[in-house]
């Protein structure tokens, strides 16, 4: 079977290494020939993924000469580009409902929004999003392979070490300037505790905030693996998540979890077993979450232990690979959910309205941004005694403009 | 050292046998009077010879990796004409030459498939194959997984780890109106009257909210709908419990006893370090 994974590019993100362990699982273990197509213009170097070297890598323009079997988009802005492809199949694979990636008043959102309900069968990576999308279109396939892990790098440990009287060490990882990722009410529940804790913070810039113990840059996996080992607890309070791997990750190595009830926890967190749930915007009550595991080694070595029997029962990217592999002759079996002709052109004209839309709220942002000096001053001569001050010259400058406005007349 | 019952015999734990029974106990409606009957890894046929009694097809084919197992199964089930197949159903020209062996005859019928998903390397060239029977040929599968995320020990020889996620991603494979079952662990109790158990077939099985599966069922095809619900137990060998129980209790307080002595004694030995290295200043 011949597909086409339609990337946006090849940078270092979550979402392509899942697709790149896939096509890689797909080619080495089933006999399929998989190809990434480009969706875009590449201007910046490609992330190495391991193993992409099976895995041909074409533009746009030499893709479109080409026959697939099945043609899949995996981001939502790819879904215009995969469209235009020739294939007996188009499918998505949908690895968040992306659309709450944005703001509300960002135009990116509606046009992420709009590619979910396409008549386009969709593979999906959580039970949740897969629920979300029969609900918006039921006749369509919805097919569901959960990410794997790679056992080799984060292997399960034998058993979860006991840790009786060292500091709660707390690994919080996620960019703090990403505002879903809640990475700075994660910090500031750390400092909110009272117990003896180490914190680490790992970030895409590696910057420190207040109370961490020790900041750190990009990591590779194997480093990320080597952290969460040395780990009791991650902790993320995310507000927006698709299958959230991070703490499913620490399980492997032995760590528990403390996160918030964010979507994708419920494929493998429980309350109490494996780890703790606490509520959004709750630093009180994730501090003494925390401060329960810190002075309760008990309980925290229960949960620890708990997490690593979830992890052992988590597919391998082996397994989540043959799962792809079924998805993708399920949907070679399904006919189209519904006629797709004229979708891309609908979808281009959406993105032309995106991309105006978008100019619009940068030049509004950028005046903006020039006039609130003078907004400041305003506000500041609003205030007596510098209003009755300006009283007079205010007069004086409106008659001289209603002069003007006069000769011109 | 846990032992595996990957393969069931007489000697098979009383449960896990019992499980295994049970499965061909919810096919025997379907098997009784089908066409053909297939058991894709028949194993040695014990469980299936027990279960189905007089309930059999037409036509029976035996399929496993092994051929011993597959002869054993014929002798088992008192098939003597039924058909035998070696084949690993992970290999695409294995499943070619099943596939041409079912539809030699017509007709269609049911195959059972328990417990062997997990033992391949890919189960993608079978599910291709069993939704191609149910879609085109008439023939019914029912289908078992093991619920590996609820245990506690890792199984060696299962490939692929299979629990209520996994489920979900099978069935979304699966045509729409195929049929979903948990097999569910029980636990009871019945009367013996004058030595004799007398006619308990009709055990009675009390709810739970949220019932844990041990293992996982899935039908699909023409008769998938045609599944009912069925329970099995057996009397519990109390005395062997017992005695099992009771050395593990023994055991234990040998080697608590033990550990309280051995302690003491490097507690002791310190001590005695101790006053040996403040001699030695001194």
């Amino acid at each position: 079977m011949r597909v086409a994974f339609v990337v946006n590019d090849l940078q270092l993100s979550g979402g392509v290494g899942v697709v790149v362990q896939h096509a890689r699982q797909l080619v080495s273990r089933h006999g399929f020939e998989v190809e990434l197509v480009l969706a875009r213009e590449q201007d910046e170097p490609d992330w190495r993924y391991p193993g992409l070297e099976d895995v041909p890598v074409r533009a746009m323009p030499s893709a479109r000469g080409e026959r697939y079997d099945i043609v899949v988009a995996t981001w939502w802005e790819t879904v215009a580009a995969s469209l235009e492809l020739d294939a007996r199949r188009h499918a998505y694979f949908v690895q968040s409902l992306e659309d709450r990636f944005y703001r509300p008043d960002q135009p990116d959102r509606l046009g992420a929004a709009l590619t979910h309900d396409l008549p386009l069968h969709v593979i999906t990576e959580a039970r949740w999003i897969a629920d979300t999308l029969d609900e918006l279109y039921p006749e369509r396939r919805c097919l569901l392979v959960r990410n794997g892990v790679d056992k080799a790098v984060f292997a399960p440990l034998e058993t979860a070490p006991i840790r009786r009287t060292e500091p709660l060490r707390i690994l919080v990882e996620g960019d703090a300037d990403v505002w879903f990722k809640g990475v700075g009410e994660a910090v500031a529940a750390t400092r909110a505790m009272t117990a003896p804790r180490h914190v680490t913070l790992v970030s895409r810039s590696g910057a420190a905030l207040d109370g961490v113990d020790r900041a750190l840059g990009r990591q590779t996996a194997e480093q990320m693996s080597a952290l969460y080992a040395e780990s009791d607890v991650v902790l993320k309070l995310s507000r927006v998540e698709g299958m959230f791997g991070p703490p499913l990750e620490g399980f492997h190595r032995g760590a528990t979890c403390v996160v918030t009830a964010v979507t994708g926890h419920e494929e493998y967190v429980e309350h109490g077993f494996n780890g703790l749930i606490v509520e959004w915007d709750d630093e009180r009550g994730t501090a003494r979450a925390l401060d329960t595991l810190a002075t309760d080694r008990a309980l925290l070595h229960l949960l620890r232990a708990n997490a690593l029997q979830t992890a052992r029962a988590w597919p391998s990217w082996e397994q989540a690979g043959t799962m792809m592999a079924g998805a993708l002759h399920a949907l070679a079996r399904a006919p189209e959910a519904a006629p797709l002709d004229g979708a891309a052109a609908a979808l281009a004209t959406a993105r032309a309205a995106i991309e105006s839309q978008a100019m619009r709220v940068a030049e509004r942002d950028r005046l903006r941004y020039r006039v609130a000096g003078l907004a400041a001053f305003e506000r500041v001569i609003e205030r007596p005694p510098l209003r009755w001050i300006a009283a007079g010259p205010r007069a004086l400058w409106s008659a001289a403009r209603r002069a003007k406005a006069r000769r011109r007349r | 050292m846990p032992e595996w019952q990957e393969r069931l015999t007489r000697d098979t734990h009383p449960t896990i046998r019992i499980e295994h029974e049970l499965r061909y106990r919810l096919t025997a409606p379907l098997v009784r009077g089908a066409a053909t009957w297939c058991d894709l890894g028949c194993g040695t046929g014990v469980a299936a010879a027990a279960a189905l009694g007089d309930a059999r097809a037409a036509r029976v084919v035996l399929v496993d990796l092994e051929p011993d197992a597959a002869a054993q199964a014929v002798a088992e089930l008192g098939a003597a004409r039924a058909e035998t197949l070696t084949a690993d159903l992970s290999d695409e020209t294995d499943l070619a030459s099943l596939r041409e062996l079912l539809l030699r005859a017509d007709g269609g019928g049911v195959i059972s498939c328990f417990e062997v998903v997990e033992h391949l390397r890919t189960f993608v060239p079978l599910l291709e194959l069993l939704i191609d029977l149910a879609g085109e040929h008439d023939y019914t599968t029912v289908l078992s997984v093991p619920n590996d995320a609820f245990g506690t020990i890792e199984n060696p020889y299962h490939l692929t780890m299979w629990g209520e996620g996994a489920l979900e991603e099978l069935r979304r494979m699966l045509p729409r109106d195929h049929v979903a079952a948990a097999q569910v662990p029980v636990s009871g109790s019945a009367f013996v009257i004058d030595g004799s158990a007398g006619d308990n077939s009709a055990l009675t099985v009390a709810q739970r909210p949220s019932p844990v599966a041990s293992h996982f069922i899935v039908a699909f095809g023409p008769r998938a709908a045609e599944l009912r619900g069925v329970a099995a137990a057996e009397m519990t060998d109390l005395e062997g419990q017992r005695n099992w129980e009771r050395q593990r209790e023994a055991n234990l307080a040998f080697h608590e006893e033990e550990l309280a002595e051995l302690r003491d004694y490097v507690h002791d030995l310190e001590r005695r370090l101790d006053a040996g290295a403040s001699g030695d200043d001194a």
